[in-house]
């Protein structure tokens, strides 16, 4: 009976963990083979994965004076948050942005102060691949509007620009007060008649105003095409802002619900501020910097964090958890488990169907995590000249931003249609940083870093990723980058690719999806992954989903990991009455 | 002095002629104005080729709501429809041929997948319980988000419905109300034929591919099929679908409503910010207490009213309106049946659906061409052969084919110098992708008639050539349709109302606006009285 002693014997006395069913006080597997004579540990929470989702969760936990072991796979923390080694130079491995990390959280773990973050006067910089003209958006919209007010038809497109800004600034305060937090629940006799109805009645307290209110019931469901397509007339300009409700997706900007996810982009309010710009914010030392803060603020409120642990099961008994399983043979015991690995890896790998059913399986089988998103590493012996951005001076201030390259919606969907049939884009959509300009630490010399986010590159390449494939890609996204910054390519000191193929094999995401579920009004809010485990509890007692694949979604924000904890924490206060 | 009616109504389509029935059933002195010399709008029965009958556009009934079948008591007016059962899907390495037998069907999914034929019982009860679930809501006017709470009263019921449902039936819901049409049915088939077919469902009059999510929406639409209380069934109208519109309009007559053709609508009459009449291009003015536009959003709104006369919001609201055609028709008059390659022994298989839809790329690929602005270089297919049926539309052992074929986007890419520049190729391609499976079709053709999208726009004045009168996208359903806060067929000018598909539930030979627009315009007559 050591499982039913030592898992509430580890609970602090005001949050005993529940003990509803006789079930739970059954001896778990783990009991039966302790291997290499370990004592197992035991905690209240095991959280798996040490992303920041992952991190971000066992913090909550801790600091609500649960018991939590987090275990990661990989030697260090980050998940795709990561900052790396690009030939001997710290360099962001994936996410090179944490703009969207939300201010909530950071609040709540105490992490003012502890990560230097740095926002660039200019977010977004545009140079057309072909016509060598280049827009900048700015964290000022006003001085975007002027600048883009110089274009051809540019009074009507800095116009309309500003209508749109403001538009999704107000949407994104709605998203960041409603959308953000743990979704609201469509059961128990509720409809989604029900649902959209409280839109008439929540409006108000969230400061939403009719107008408005209409058109989020309008949007969500939109391409992100048409959406701006109604406030802009400008092939670049259209293409530049519609592309973030497709950047990391397997979707273009005509497919519909892209709209939603570029809303979800956009949040602003409560010290967020995303708008038509979208965020740009750079932590110094890369993201790594903004991991070790929220690793320590976990540790700081007393949570075991165990890197290099991978597990290999998720224990349970008739239905409810009893802990994980290690690679090392070691069990921990635990009567709660919060997964912030992609939704397959845990229902579908880490548990049999006994536990899971068939019904669920084949659902979430279904939902869709085709990764199309690779990353470039660029190490450069000296910064690249991109004329279009201006005088040498001008462009130390434009490529601070994200430098995105597309010319239109079409050229756009073009390298997205290849990726549904296997294949790559022949002309890929790139998105770089030059976390060096903001950060000149990270190399400490004249050398920069090129941060280059690839699209599209189908994880089920017709042939698979052999070495040639990979030099084609990344020859192509060069290709891309030396169109716009003639001559870059002559200072390439280094590169490193990474694929999908390899998000799935050395990151474990299923399907090597960057925001592990493809994002969406399809896959989206409480239907994200799946309607009925969308709120982040599962149908196995004691295991609770998190991560990039739960509500609201993908990106360094923090949100799954803090939305599913505190669902965790009120589960465990309501048990504890 | 001009002639006075209490209710004018401009369009003489299905829901033009169920507005005016149901106005005239009340008493009302009702008037149909048609532009075209004959009624009937989209559904239409015409013999541009001598002898033989082609349901020019729309082509198979399954939507007709069975309460203006009742109400209006269509059987007397001569309405008959034949059920249309079964559907034959060609393959390059053999056909799949679904008909009514139950077991006959699993035996055929089975040829291509064991998996397939074990969830398709499971797939069925699912869409069974969805569509039962949501049916009520195409016979009820859409509530408003920020409308009076009453409004959603009306959908108490339809609310507990939704919290009884069984977990996977409300996550199905989801799936179709967000996802794409390949999706939902990835989740129980995996068989290259019988994605490809059903998910045919889900892009039918709709500019996206069967992997757009959205669709997922389009294939519900559908789903709602139901003749006459029997469930999911298509049906062939005896004497092509120009019959249904027939049977309507001698109802309307026998109530009284007078129906006038070859008298287009130039322009709606306004005193202040109320309708009271009409003009036509004759310049003849005709006076009524109540107008209905049985048109499209655009042409009600934007072309037959005086300009400036609707709130800018509501005018942008419509320039926004997504019509983006993606359809078009081809039909055959032809002198013997055509012989698929690969096909069952007789002609059983030819009686229903044949549907050039073999597998799911080859359905995503045709989107990808018009994506870019161009005819699917081998499009989608959905064929019937109503003489096998309905012999009277073709001389004695002769036969008619109907093709609809998609994609044939409104908008081409400019190499392209246009549809009436490539309209006679097009048709060829049509011929080429029937005779990949049936070489000998080619040689059966005595006549054909080709509906580019612009024809359908030219002749019928369907907006860009959109089935539908409007995309049926997400944000363009229920209380969307055609803009939020107007989806109860008032409209922002007083006495003016829209009872076409651009108002909810939609397209389809469905007779749902028409009627629902009615009945709401007698509501708000009640409540003058």
């Amino acid at each position: 009976m050591a499982a039913k002693k030592s898992a509430p014997k580890a609970a602090p006395k005001t949050l005993k963990p529940a003990e509803k069913t006789g079930k739970a006080e059954l001896p778990p597997k783990v009991q039966k083979a302790p291997r290499a004579g370990k004592p197992a540990a035991t905690a209240d929470v095991v959280v798996i994965g040490g992303g920041h989702n992952g991190l971000v969760a066992a913090a909550y936990l801790a600091r609500a004076g649960v018991k939590t072991i987090l275990v990661e796979a990989r030697t260090e923390l980050g998940g795709m948050a990561l900052t790396g080694d690009v030939d001997g130079v710290r360099a962001p491995m994936l996410a090179h942005t944490v703009g969207r990390f939300r201010p909530r959280v950071a609040r709540d773990l105490g992490l003012q102060g502890k990560v230097k973050l740095v926002e660039p006067e200019a977010r977004n910089f545009a140079p057309h691949p072909t016509n060598g003209t280049a827009i900048t958006l700015w964290r000022d919209a006003k001085r975007t509007a002027a600048e883009l007010a110089t274009r051809p038809n540019g009074e009507k497109v800095a116009a309309g620009y500003l209508k749109l800004d403001g538009r999704m600034r107000r949407i994104g305060a709605y998203f960041e007060k409603v959308l953000d937090g743990i979704p609201p629940d469509l059961d128990g006799g509720k409809s989604v008649a029900e649902l959209l109805a409280g839109f008439a009645f929540r409006a108000p307290f969230t400061g939403l105003e009719e107008g408005d209110g209409r058109e989020i019931l309008r949007m969500l469901p939109m391409s992100a095409a048409d959406l701006v397509n109604e406030y802009i007339n400008d092939d670049h300009l259209e293409a530049l802002i519609s592309w973030r409700g497709s950047r990391y997706n397997a979707s273009g900007p005509i497919s519909p619900g892209t709209g939603a996810s570029l809303l979800f982009d956009s949040i602003t309010g409560d010290g967020a501020d995303g708008g038509a710009s979208g965020e740009t914010v750079v932590a110094i030392g890369g993201p790594g910097a903004l991991i070790s803060a929220i690793a320590d603020a976990a540790r700081g409120f007393g949570a075991e964090i165990r890197t290099g642990a991978q597990v290999t099961a998720i224990t349970e008994r008739d239905g409810r958890v009893t802990g994980v399983a290690l690679a090392s043979g070691e069990e921990i015991i635990a009567p709660y488990v919060l997964s912030t690995l992609d939704p397959k890896s845990t229902l579908l790998n880490l548990l049999g169907v006994e536990a899971t059913g068939p019904e669920l399986r084949r659902r979430l089988r279904a939902t869709r995590n085709t990764g199309v998103t690779a990353k470039l590493n660029i190490l450069l012996d000296q910064l690249p000249a991109f004329p279009s951005a201006g005088s040498a001076a001008e462009q130390e201030v434009r490529l601070r931003g994200r430098i995105t390259i597309l010319s239109d919606i079409l050229g756009i969907e073009r390298a997205f249609d290849s990726s549904k049939y296997g294949e790559m884009s022949d002309v890929p959509v790139v998105e770089a940083m030059i976390p060096t300009l903001i950060d000149p630490s990270l190399t400490n010399d004249k050398r920069h870093l090129l941060s280059v986010v690839v699209q599209y590159a189908p994880v089920d390449l017709k042939g698979g990723w052999t070495a040639d494939a990979r030099k084609t890609l990344a020859d192509r996204a060069v290709a891309v980058l030396e169109s716009v910054a003639p001559g870059m390519s002559g200072h390439i000191v280094a590169r490193q690719l990474i694929t999908p193929a390899d998000l799935q094999s050395d990151w474990g995401a299923t399907g090597g999806h960057a925001m592990h579920v493809n994002e969406g009004f399809d896959q989206f809010a409480q239907w994200r992954p799946l309607y009925g485990i969308g709120r982040y509890e599962t149908p196995i007692d004691g295991l609770f989903l998190s991560g990039a694949g739960t509500a609201p979604g993908g990106g360094v924000t923090g949100a799954p990991g803090a939305n599913a904890a505190e669902k965790l924490i009120r589960h465990l206060r309501r048990a504890a009455e | 002095m001009a002639e006075r009616y209490d209710a004018i109504v401009v369009g003489g389509g299905h829901n033009g002629l169920t507005t005016a029935a149901y106005l005239a059933k009340a008493g009302l002195k009702v008037i149909v104005l048609e532009r075209r010399s004959v009624l009937g709008g989209a559904t239409l029965t015409e013999s541009p080729v001598p002898g033989y009958k082609f349901s020019v556009a729309s082509y198979l009934v399954s939507l007709l709501r069975p309460q203006v079948i009742r109400e209006l008591d269509l059987a007397k007016h001569g309405l008959q429809m034949a059920p249309s059962v079964g559907t034959y899907t060609p393959h390059w390495d053999g056909y799949l041929d679904r008909r009514t037998d139950h077991a006959d069907t699993l035996r055929e999914i089975r040829k291509w997948s064991h998996r397939d034929a074990d969830n398709y019982d499971d797939f069925k009860q699912t869409v069974t319980d969805i569509t039962r679930f949501i049916r009520p809501a195409i016979d009820m006017p859409a509530p408003d988000p920020y409308g009076d709470p009453k409004e959603w009263l009306e959908y108490a019921g339809l609310a507990k419905d939704f919290g009884q449902l069984p977990l996977r039936t409300k996550g199905a819901l989801l799936d179709l109300i967000t996802g794409s049409a390949y999706d939902f049915l990835r989740r129980w088939f995996e068989g290259e034929p019988l994605i490809g077919t059903m998910s045919a469902s889900g892009i039918i009059g709709t500019f996206l591919g069967i992997k757009s999510p959205g669709t997922g929406m389009v294939f519900l639409h559908h789903y709602f099929g139901e003749i006459d209380g029997s469930f999911r069934e298509w049906a062939l109208p005896q004497g092509g679908t120009g019959a249904v519109a027939a049977a309507i309009a001698s109802a309307a007559q026998s109530f009284g409503a007078i129906t006038r053709t070859g008298a287009p609508v130039k322009q709606v009459l306004l005193r202040g910010d109320k309708a009271i009449g009409v003009v036509l291009e004759s310049g003849e003015e005709v006076y009524g207490d109540t107008i209905v536009s049985a048109a499209d959003a655009k042409h009600t709104f934007l072309d037959m009213l005086p300009a400036g006369s609707l709130p800018t919001d509501f005018e942008t609201a419509i320039r926004n309106f997504k019509f983006r055609g993606s359809s078009a028709k081809v039909n055959f008059a032809l002198d013997g049946l055509p012989t698929f390659t690969a096909a069952p022994p007789g002609n059983g298989h030819l009686m229903g659906t044949v549907s050039i839809s073999p597998s799911p790329d080859y359905m995503e690929r045709a989107y990808d061409d018009a994506k870019h602005g161009h005819p699917s270089k081998r499009p989608f297919l959905d064929m019937l052969i109503p003489t096998l049926v309905d012999p009277s539309m073709a001389p004695p052992g002769k036969h008619v084919a109907t093709a609809f074929v998609q994609y044939a986007p409104h908008k081409l890419a400019p190499e392209h110098g246009g549809w009436d520049n490539i309209k006679e190729q097009f048709g060829d391609l049509v011929v080429d992708t029937i005779s990949e499976f049936a070489p000998d079709f080619r040689d059966k053709i005595v006549g054909r008639q080709i509906m580019t999208p612009l024809d359908l726009e030219r002749t019928i004045g369907l907006t860009e050539g959109n089935i539908f009168q409007g995309e049926i996208l997400v944000q363009q359903m229920a209380f969307n349709r055609p803009v939020s806060g107007w989806s109860r067929y008032k409209t922002p000018i007083r006495d003016y109302w829209l009872a076409s598909s651009s108002a909810h539930p939609g397209g389809g030979i469905m007779a749902a606006p028409g009627r629902l627009a009615a009945l709401e315009i007698l509501k708000s007559k009640r409540g003058e009285a």
